[in-house]
């Protein structure tokens, strides 16, 4: 029976005396208690997604100078707000729910303290309202804050306390998280988490860091602001700073990697290929993603050369030798998975014929190409001492993180919340149609609006933040209006990307309201991997484990390594070359900075 | 299962080179011609990506004077693709394909067998013709005005001095300057609209951001363009 409040019957499902239902696509045991509240986060992410994607609009008609719709003030006050809504509070509130959806509701149990994942909600939505007005209202001498609020840069005590507040209430809100883990552990002490459970927890660990990292940078700049602390370090604030700065961006990339192997599984039949390495790949993850965060202070004067050589040439690759353990098993377990079902068929049968009709689907796999491509290897380039120099604050670094938290996260997360919408709010959608072009059509028009930030910051020094660039630099004679032809090209297409998740937008929220209910199993074959039945041989099966039922090729009980994986080979080698070319061409680049011996 | 047979292994290496090249050849064929709707976006976006990448790169290395030849032609490469890509498998296979099974003779049928060849040959022509003689627009201009005769940069410095509780200000030059603005807070302390833009204030009217005085001084053009923002800090400023 429905809640009282719950007047559109958005959290309305038929559940068991014991408050638990099997889900007809994964086959999971799935309480209400979990999925109400994956739903609640799930619900305020799509609106931060909205909000925050109105500025997208000013931003990049701004910086498409021949638009030129912004002076600067305002210019750093909208960018403040798409920076905000966009890059923490839609991917924050989305992990949350992803916590819920790896911890509790794979495992098949309840949501723990539901109390407490309500007050971390109320609390998380007070911080992004607050950080929201505060830069809403920002006036001189205060400047909006965008995400890198450095001391002593005068920036409103609100919006400290805002950041405050929402990292406190994000911390609140995965506590339920951390308690399932730890009755799971203490009823099974002998049985090792699922894969998916394995990477939620490896999620929420690097978040807890990142997030303590906050606190720590804010609650002092905080002080200070408000002048009860005279005098704060500024060198000091940056290396804070960027524990969440870059922190929060690694939570994004975990939580989505966790969401490729999820989906990937249900939608497409993959399976994992060898659960030790994948795990091993997420403890790498845990000792070193973080030192990404290091790109942003190669050009600080405040760090000796010994703590850069660290972070960018040695501890560094621990974390891309993980992501090129995930670029490889990921698509092998689809490769491998299909086969074993008989849907291989030469180099790439297997992807070819996989569901990409299936809106989950296709974004799944936009995500992790585009992600690969455009944002993994960029990252690896900027993150090296050597050619950060040629990156550093140009707009080719905005490309390279929207490659990554856009074409990879946003897009992947735009997965989840079409898979969620069938099988949690049990909506179909408004139109299959469109849900089906969405992800194409997104993917493809962001994809070249974010290789052209690369271009023209690469290619022409570009600079980021900056609203006026082409024509001119205030003051200066200097202009860039060489990359004009390219800015044009970002223009159109960031046009195109903006109406891709406008449409987004309206297929979630129209089909949540007026969608026709989900009445039977049968109405969710389709998202089921080629169309089988989700039921399990029991209750206790994991979702990264294969699903009996499915009509198998060959036999079933044949090892998952025992099929061949040449298709996914050969895209590896292609992406090989790819980064190979790449990184050949940035370091040609940045030996005609330098006249080495000349 | 696995592909390996007992030939793998009993193979001379010419035979299994000769074997693992007509094969590459066959899955390159099969993928050309796969024409489902998801091979042919895969296949024409992969094609516009690769085009811009091949143009951008080329472009770049040959703005630096290397003077390999052949980066004229990956140039041009490039430009073609991006268009020639997408139209290719988005229009001409399919066509291809479609004409080998309906078409019963005379020129439909010489298209239907030769149309891929005629394809690969006209995008072929095309890209040596403009890889030997490139037109403008796929040129990318690298080089910026810095250091042109059209104009110079505004950039004066700006030099204060403070003594019995006034600040005095001046520029080092005026040239493209037409009014100088100094603020603290929120509030205009003071505006100069003639050169030489010497200005005082009095450090009573600063207001204290963040525990210090401070003010801001922003030179602007004829257009009411700010040209140049200094923020200084009362503290910093010496006495004379």
């Amino acid at each position: 029976m429905a809640h009282k409040l719950d007047v559109l019957g958005l959290f309305d499902n038929e559940y068991r005396d014991d408050g638990f239902r099997t889900c007809s696509v994964t086959g999971l045991e799935v309480h209400r208690s979990v999925e109400n509240h994956v739903k609640l986060f799930g619900l305020t992410a799509v609106v931060a997604l909205l909000y925050g994607g109105i500025f997208a609009f000013t931003v990049a008609m701004t910086r498409w100078e021949a638009i030129g719709l912004l002076g600067p003030d305002a210019f750093y006050k909208h960018l403040s707000l798409h920076a905000w809504n966009l890059l923490i509070f839609w991917m924050v509130f989305m992990e949350i729910a992803i916590l819920y959806v790896g911890g509790p509701m794979v495992l098949g149990r309840r949501l723990p303290f539901t109390k407490i994942a309500k007050g971390g909600w109320l609390v998380m939505a007070a911080g992004a309202v607050l950080v929201n007005y505060s830069i809403w209202t920002t006036q001189a001498p205060n400047e909006p804050p965008l995400l890198t609020a450095y001391v002593p840069m005068p920036i409103d005590p609100l919006f400290y306390a805002g950041a405050i507040v929402f990292i406190l209430g994000t911390v609140v809100a995965a506590l339920p998280f951390f308690a399932t883990m730890w009755f799971e552990k203490r009823e099974n002490p002998d049985s090792t988490l699922p894969l998916v459970s394995f990477a939620a927890f490896v999620t929420s660990i690097i978040a807890v860091e990142a997030l303590v990292g906050g606190l720590v940078a804010f609650t002092p700049a905080m002080l200070w602001r408000l002048e009860i602390i005279e005098w704060w370090d500024a060198a000091w604030y940056r290396q804070m700073y960027w524990i969440i700065g870059h922190g929060t961006q690694q939570i994004n990339l975990v939580a989505m990697i966790a969401v490729w192997y999820f989906l990937t599984h249900v939608v497409a039949g993959a399976e994992v290929v060898s659960e030790k390495v994948s795990r091993t790949a997420f403890i790498l993850y845990l000792f070193f993603i973080n030192l990404g965060a290091a790109h942003h202070l190669l050009s600080d004067p405040a760090v000796s050369t010994g703590w850069r050589l660290w972070n960018t040439s040695y501890a560094f690759y621990g974390a891309t030798f993980a992501s090129l353990i995930h670029a490889f098993a990921i698509p092998a377990g689809i490769e491998a998975g299909r086969r074993k079902r008989g849907k291989g068929g030469g180099l790439f049968g297997w992807l070819t014929s996989a569901p990409w009709t299936n809106p989950v689907f296709a974004s799944t796999i936009f995500s992790i190409i585009l992600f690969g491509f455009l944002g993994g290897t960029t990252g690896v380039m900027m993150g090296q001492l050597q050619l950060n120099m040629t990156w550093h604050n140009t707009f080719a670094t905005v490309g390279h993180f929207h490659g990554t938290v856009v074409l990879g996260t946003t897009v992947a997360f735009m997965g989840l919340v079409f898979f969620v919408i069938r099988t949690m709010f049990m909506r179909k959608y408004i139109s299959k149609r469109l849900a089906s072009l969405q992800p194409f059509f997104y993917s493809g028009a962001m994809g070249v609006a974010v290789l052209m930030m690369m271009y023209v910051g690469i290619l022409y020094g570009v600079p980021r933040r900056t609203a006026e660039v082409v024509r001119n630099i205030p003051g200066t004679e200097f202009s860039l209006s060489a990359a004009s032809p390219l800015f044009a090209l970002f223009g159109v297409f960031a046009l195109l990307a903006i109406a891709g998740g406008v449409l987004f937008v309206l297929l979630a929220v129209g089909s949540l309201l007026f969608g026709d209910r989900v009445e039977s199993p049968s109405d969710n074959a389709d998202l089921v991997a080629d169309g089988g039945s989700a039921e399990r041989s029991s209750a206790n099966d994991r979702a990264t484990e294969p699903r009996d039922s499915l009509e198998m090729a060959t036999d079933p009980d044949d090892p998952v390594h025992a099929y061949e994986m040449r298709g996914t080979f050969v895209l590896c080698l292609v992406f090989l070359a790819a980064f190979v070319v790449t990184y050949l061409l940035n370091w040609y680049l940045l030996t005609q900075l330098w006249s080495i011996g000349a | 299962m696995t592909s390996h047979t007992d030939a793998d292994t009993t193979a001379s290496p010419l035979a299994f080179l000769r074997r693992v090249l007509g094969q590459a050849w066959r899955d390159l064929l099969s993928v050309y011609y796969a024409n489902t709707t998801i091979w042919r976006l895969l296949k024409s976006v992969g094609l516009l990506f690769f085009g811009f990448f091949c143009w951008s790169a080329s472009n770049l290395v040959l703005s630096y004077g290397v003077d390999w030849t052949i980066l004229q032609y990956t140039r041009a490469y490039g430009f073609v693709l991006i268009l020639w890509g997408p139209l290719t498998h988005a229009l001409v296979v399919p066509l291809v394909i479609r004409l080998r099974r309906t078409a019963d003779g005379g020129l439909t049928r010489t298209i239907a067998r030769h149309g891929s060849k005629i394809n690969l040959s006209i995008f072929l022509t095309v890209v040596l013709l403009l890889g030997t003689a490139p037109i403008s627009p796929m040129m990318l201009d690298f080089q910026s005005s810095i250091g042109s005769d059209s104009g110079s940069d505004v950039n004066p410095d700006l030099a204060c001095t403070r003594a019995d509780g006034t600040v005095h200000c001046h520029l080092s030059e005026s040239a493209g300057v037409d009014v100088v603005v100094v603020t603290s807070g929120d509030t205009e302390i003071t505006r100069v609209e003639q050169p030489p833009f010497e200005f005082s204030f009095q450090e009573s009217d600063l207001e204290e951001v963040v525990g210090q005085k401070e003010f801001v001084v922003e030179l602007r053009d004829e257009d009411a363009d700010t040209v140049r923002r200094y923020r200084r800090y009362l503290s910093s400023v010496p006495e004379e």
